[in-house]
């Protein structure tokens, strides 16, 4: 699969803190990428060095298979939203986005639409300076779909937006599954769940941990039960002796392995329970992320010699 | 990406559109105008009393607008033999006197203050892009280089809009206010005078454009360009009461760098005197445009 972004080795250090450690990470390309880390872990200053706005320090930048960033090439190819950048205040929404769509050489049909798609249309000729942040966050997403960018940055995209607007933000990100590559920065542990391919756990400017959503939380090998009453375990492992069974207060997890399927497991274990007596409040297909996430971050923050402290 | 010249055009015509949408510059350009109308209407009345002077020690009839004494002293000859030996320049002397008074008093205006205007307008411009973040959401859409000439561009088209403005300001004020006014030949001169003032302002432009690419606070920037234009006064100042002593060539070629030490030329219109001082203010503009670019060029955002 080919790589939309690659960093291999790359530092960035402000002052004497070093915001990227050594950063290995690798976007595949038509994925929607999550990005994950604790507060100043270098989420955001490794999308700013992607795209050009900081500079980094040592090691590699490979953008869609074309080195580092370069306006002359990547201009209209690779966009971001920024974490907490504002606009010209005396800028009318309109105008702003037509100017940043013709400065990318895209021209000017996507404007329309996407204006339309974060609800601006009747704010269209106000100064940004007039928005509410909820609006201007809005506008800052809608910029960075402007023509057709192969990479889209996302840095907490889901920020300061209401329910209904962050519900139509992950359905836009859904729509663009496949067409382009789009990497998430959240804290929402749920929406890069719910939203992403793959992840990356960020901590202390390294990656600590790069996978399938899949993978990471064993969905196709981990089953988990909310039950109403005692697990028939003995009748269960009766039937499905392969897997291991663990029990955590009402939840009963089954882990297995191939040949087993999902579909197979509930197929066999469902009318265990049924017969038993037993009530299913819930199935719930892996593990949650925050569990996976939590888990790495300890261990990374556990084996961290001198590492680096707090920054943006 | 846009060709570059498309991709100036468009940063240019932004930053013109940004220029009227924002009500500082607004106010600082009509200021300017109206210190201009001002300047102009002072210079209207002084002259109209010292005319008034003029014509009682001379026992003529007083006028009743200013201008009508002032044609003919300055078409008499040992008015002109007088200011030759003020000015030390016989031909500049010549040359100047066959320009409306009005023309040269704007002339003189422009050239003075236009770039004060252009280092409160335009220091501001990188430095506050960059404070609020909105430089981020245009830095991955164009190269640093071409957003930073397009603002020069924008800024350099809203300069030159203000002289004209102010221009056309004064010559109203002429028209209504002085008794020998040829509006013709008013108008063409201070139409020169706009052009030169705006091909002087352009290295301060760089100055102003230069600064605010290094600091990231735009109150800082236009302080610190208002002292990197006093230091420029100084330079010239020094250079001028150094003359003879040790450190005289020292002085004059440190003054060389600065644009005040081709201004004297931009009262010529023959090209022999124009051209070099033009070229001269260009090399200018631009090595100080890419002493502000070595910095933002690299600089994190």
């Amino acid at each position: 699969m080919t790589a939309a972004l690659r960093f291999r080795g790359v530092t960035k250090s402000y002052g004497r803190r070093r915001a990227l450690d050594g950063l290995d990470w690798t976007v595949p390309a038509g994925t929607v990428f999550g990005l994950v880390g604790s507060n100043g872990a270098g989420k955001t200053t490794a999308m700013a060095v992607a795209v050009g706005l900081l500079r980094a320090d040592g090691g590699e930048i490979d953008l869609l298979g074309e080195g580092p960033f370069r306006a002359e090439k990547h201009a209209g190819r690779v966009t971001l939203l920024p974490q907490d950048a504002g606009f010209p205040p005396h800028a009318r929404v309109e105008e702003l986005l037509r100017f940043y769509s013709r400065l990318q050489g895209a021209g000017e049909d996507s404007v329309e639409g996407l204006l339309d798609w974060v609800h601006l249309t009747d704010r269209r000729r106000s100064a940004v300076r007039t928005l509410s942040h909820g609006m201007r966050r809005r506008l800052a997403i809608a910029q960075a779909f402007l023509g057709a960018p192969q990479l889209v940055l996302l840095d907490e995209p889901l920020n300061g937006l209401d329910p209904r607007e962050a519900a139509r933000v992950r359905e836009l990100i859904r729509q663009r599954r496949g067409r382009q590559t789009i990497v998430i920065s959240s804290h929402i542990l749920s929406d890069i769940e719910a939203l992403c391919d793959e992840v990356a756990f960020i901590e202390r400017g390294r990656c600590v941990r790069q996978d399938s959503i899949e993978r990471l939380t064993h969905r196709a090998q981990r089953v988990t039960y909310r039950l109403r009453g005692a697990a028939p375990l003995s009748a269960l492992q009766a039937i499905l002796p392969d897997v291991q069974w663990s029990v955590k207060g009402d939840e009963l997890t089954a882990t297995f392995g191939e040949p087993l399927t999902t579909e197979e497991l509930n197929r066999r274990a469902l009318p265990v329970f049924l017969a038993a007596g037993v009530g299913i409040l819930e199935i719930k297909r892996g593990s949650d992320l925050e569990g996976e996430y939590l888990r790495a971050a300890q261990e990374a923050i556990g084996t961290a010699q001198g590492a680096p402290s707090e920054t943006r | 990406m846009n060709v570059p010249w498309v991709t100036l055009r468009i940063v240019a015509w932004n930053e013109l559109a940004d220029s009227v949408r924002s009500r500082r510059v607004l106010v600082i350009v009509l200021l300017y105008l109206a210190c201009a109308l001002w300047g102009t209407k002072l210079f209207v009345d002084t002259l109209r009393v010292l005319e008034g002077e003029l014509a009682q020690t001379l026992g003529l009839a007083e006028p009743k607008k200013a201008g009508g004494v002032t044609a003919s002293l300055w078409q008499s000859e040992s008015f002109r033999r007088t200011l030759k030996k003020l000015l030390g320049d016989e031909e500049l002397v010549t040359h100047l006197l066959g320009a409306p008074p009005l023309a040269l008093f704007y002339g003189w205006l422009a050239l003075t203050f236009t770039p004060l205007l252009v280092m409160l307008t335009a220091s501001t411009r990188i430095a506050e892009e960059v404070a609020s973040g909105s430089a981020r959401f245009v830095m991955f859409r164009t190269t640093r280089s071409l957003w930073c000439l397009g603002k020069f561009a924008g800024q350099a088209l809203q300069i030159f809009g203000a002289l004209l403005i102010s221009a056309a300001g004064t010559w109203v004020l002429g028209l209504i206010h002085m008794q020998t006014f040829e509006p013709l030949a008013a108008m063409l001169h201070m139409l020169g005078y706009a052009c030169k003032a705006w091909l002087y302002a352009l290295p301060f432009l760089g100055v102003a454009l230069a600064v605010s690419q290094w600091m990231s606070s735009p109150n800082l920037a236009v302080v610190v360009g208002l002292m990197v234009m006093f230091v420029m006064s100084l330079v010239r100042w020094i250079g001028r009461f150094a003359e003879g002593s040790d450190t005289a060539a020292l002085w004059q070629t440190v003054a060389l760098l600065t644009p005040s030490a081709y201004r004297h030329h931009l009262w010529w219109n023959d090209l022999s005197r124009l051209a070099p001082a033009v070229l001269l203010l260009g090399i200018l503009t631009t090595a100080y445009l890419l002493a502000g670019h070595t910095r933002f060029g690299r600089r994190d955002l």
